[in-house]
């Protein structure tokens, strides 16, 4: 079962955090027989723990620490945002991979293509969605119709869509895997109460435990990585929850702690070597961070929709996933459900007053939509460090600077249109589009992979160009955002990579 | 701010020091509000409480809801010791600027005069987080869920999946 690992022990494998991405990529080597020390600056919640109340589990999970500009919505928290997510899980499509090559250079941007392919990825989108139970897959039923789903299909069709689904979700449809299936309870974003949705609080780390070669370390906040004079890694300095600081010994290390807390970790990991952060001989490191297209539209149907009961996110439209510039943008969208409490509503109506009011009479007839879509990288999109501000562990306070691409803009006001169109096919009484809700929940970019190190921060397998036994696990390697929420592809590629790794080290290269 | 009723506030404070009740513990289920001093030592003037009764309503107009819903929502902030002194003082500012921009009494004019002056107040810091407050208590209250049919936290009772999750019955019967 769980093992300890002594602080000089050179031949485990740091992993830094323990969401999707980190998570993933310590259960796939600990499975491996690769000894795993994973630290996590959040405490370990049971399902005891979860309750429905947003309110409760804001404080349980969130990372409340300080940042600066633009918003972000993450956990901090065994399990990480995999705690907090919808459990929708679309592909990236082909189109998506080479997005320079498809849409060309994209004024103001730094449009790259990914240093690998959709069919490269393929078998490793087959494994993670096997691992998660990805609903419409590897023999998992499609997921429960909920009558927000129905409304959004039936709008959809009615306005020419052909790709509606009720798959593509990381949510038991039956019990699998140890785990229930979906009692479409509600509050999703508030932690899966019954663990029916995926998330590696209790799926990864649980399974890593068991195999012997895995010590999950709570409270415990990476600071900084270390590294010998030939430039490879060699520990991990983390503080606890006292603020005592330890030094973990390490044969490599992967970096899985979201992009802000990527960036900083290896910001804050300068040395004579990397003056200016570790990996980062390029200058990209923080740059090109990406946080996707966001809308959401509420409806006032003609009759009840009750879209409180159920899963938040239970069915997609994936017509817009494509490119085609005749839209006015480049890129795609997908189309989603939405729903939430009363409060949550009332929150994105805004206002007061009586319009306010008279919309959230009518609560029990709202349908809802939202929309994820590609948020094109560009260079002053980045994470920095406050120069004199400092958190609880003496870490420069983050800065997050982020500014809308015109190609986003116009695929908002097309996605408003759409999602409006939807509703209104249906005789909607009332419609309201709120730009940007949600956004800060999906992050990506800030270490990106590339083919040429001079383009970005990681090759192919997440790996830093200028260090060799330093890996990023998390959303910070996507090289361009894509259209799709971004969890499935992170575990995706954190199977690739520990599998990439696992061999390195059976060959004796790492 | 007018003298009596900072001294009015003083003094409830001074209650609950003295009763040894921590202001963490002091919440509605346990001691009822109306008991306690919603009625008789309600920590505002009797007119600002009304005229914050009135303009809570206004924020967030429900017909289907009584006005005790509301001044409820407002006798709970003032209830809780740790936030009531600086939630008093906002409810006291609010007061005291509706009355200024409506010449002498706020709560005499019509509806329209009163939001209009409402208007004029709405950037200020007090009525943001009094309308946020009343936000927070209207749309997570008992009243309202069971205005809307919304019936709250499920996990209790086995979620939705047999309890309407999939129901709706005018969706057109397109082909």
């Amino acid at each position: 079962m769980a093992k300890t690992y002594s602080l000089d022990d050179d031949a485990v494998v740091v992993v830094i955090g323990s969401g999707a991405g980190g998570g993933t990529v310590s259960n796939e080597l600990a499975q491996s027989g690769i000894d795993v020390v994973c630290l996590e600056a959040g405490n370990r919640l049971t399902l005891a723990d979860v309750v429905n109340d947003a309110a409760v589990m804001h404080q349980k999970m969130t990372w409340l620490d300080k940042r600066l500009g633009a918003p972000v919505w993450l956990c901090k928290t065994v399990g990480g945002t995999t705690m907090r997510w919808s459990g929708m899980t679309p592909r990236f499509r082909d189109f998506e991979f080479r997005a320079r090559s498809t849409y060309g250079a994209l004024d103001g941007t730094n449009l790259i293509d990914w240093p690998l392919t959709l069919d490269e990825l393929l078998p490793y989108y087959d494994k993670a969605e096997a691992k998660m139970g990805i609903t419409g897959t590897h023999g998992m039923p499609a997921s429960f119709e909920t009558s927000n789903y129905k409304v959004m299909k039936a709008g959809g069709k009615r306005i020419g869509y052909r790709e509606i689904t009720s798959r593509r979700t990381a949510i038991n449809s039956v019990a699998r895997d140890g785990r229930p299936a979906c009692q479409q309870i509600g509050f999703c974003w508030a932690g899966c109460a019954i663990g029916a949705k995926w998330s590696t609080l209790y799926t990864e780390v649980p399974k890593a435990e068991a195999t012997g070669h895995f010590e999950l370390r709570t409270g415990a906040m990476a600071v900084k990585v270390k590294h010998d004079a030939s430039g490879k890694v060699r520990s991990v300095i983390y503080a606890d929850a006292d603020g005592v600081l330890s030094e973990q010994k390490a044969r490599a290390v992967c970096v899985a702690g979201n992009v802000v807390e990527t960036t900083r970790l290896l910001h804050n990991s300068q040395s004579t070597l990397f003056p200016d952060g570790l990996g980062n001989s390029s200058g990209h490191l923080g740059r090109n961070y990406m946080r996707h297209v966001m809308n959401l539209t509420l409806a006032v149907m003609p009759g009840p929709v009750n879209f409180h009961r159920g899963t938040r996110q239970s069915g997609l439209i994936l017509d817009e996933q494509r490119y085609d510039d005749s839209r006015g943008f480049a890129g795609g969208y997908i189309i989603e459900t939405a729903a939430d409490q009363p409060y949550g509503i009332a929150g994105f109506v805004g206002g007061w007053g009586r319009d306010s009011a008279e919309f959230m009479d009518n609560y029990n007839r709202i349908a809802g939509c939202w929309i994820t879509g590609e948020d094109p990288p560009e260079a002053e999109n980045r994470i920095v460090f406050h120069d004199t501000e400092r958190d609880a562990h003496g870490l420069p306070v983050p800065v997050l600077h982020y500014r809308e691409h015109p190609n986003s803009t116009a695929m908002k006001q097309h996605a408003e249109r759409q999602c409006e169109s939807i509703y209104e096919s249906l005789g909607a009484e009332q419609i309201l589009s709120r730009p940007d809700a949600g956004s800060g929940c999906h992050n990506m970019g800030v270490a990106r992979m590339s083919k040429r190190p001079e383009d970005g921060v990681t090759n192919r397998w997440g790996r830093l160009h200028d260090v060799p036994n330093l890996f990023v696990s998390d959303g910070s390697v996507f090289t361009s955002s894509g259209a799709p929420n971004p969890t499935l592809t992170i575990v995706a590629l954190a199977i690739r990579q520990a599998e990439h790794i696992a061999s390195a080290m059976a060959r004796r290269e790492l | 701010m007018d003298l009596h009723q900072l001294t009015r506030r003083r003094f409830i404070v001074s209650v609950i020091a003295l009763s040894g009740v921590a202001g963490s513990a002091l919440r509605p289920g346990l001691i009822p509000v109306s008991q306690a001093w919603a009625e008789s030592v309600s920590p505002l003037d009797d007119s600002i409480r009304a005229a914050m009764v009135r303009m809570a309503r206004l924020l967030f107009p429900h017909d289907a809801l009584a006005d005790d819903v509301y001044a409820e929502l407002l006798d709970r902030a003032l209830s809780d010791a740790a936030a009531s002194s600086e939630f008093a003082e906002h409810l006291e500012a609010a007061a005291a600027a509706l009355e200024r921009h409506s010449g002498g009494s706020w709560r005499a004019l019509d509806e329209a005069g009163q939001i209009d002056a409402m208007r004029s107040i709405e950037s200020e810091p007090y009525f943001a987080a009094i309308r946020e407050h009343v936000r927070a208590g209207i749309y997570n209250g008992a009243a309202f869920w069971k205005h809307v049919g919304y019936r709250g936290p499920s996990k209790g009772f086995g979620g939705y999946l047999h309890r309407g999750a999939g129901d709706i019955d005018w969706l057109p019967e397109d082909e």
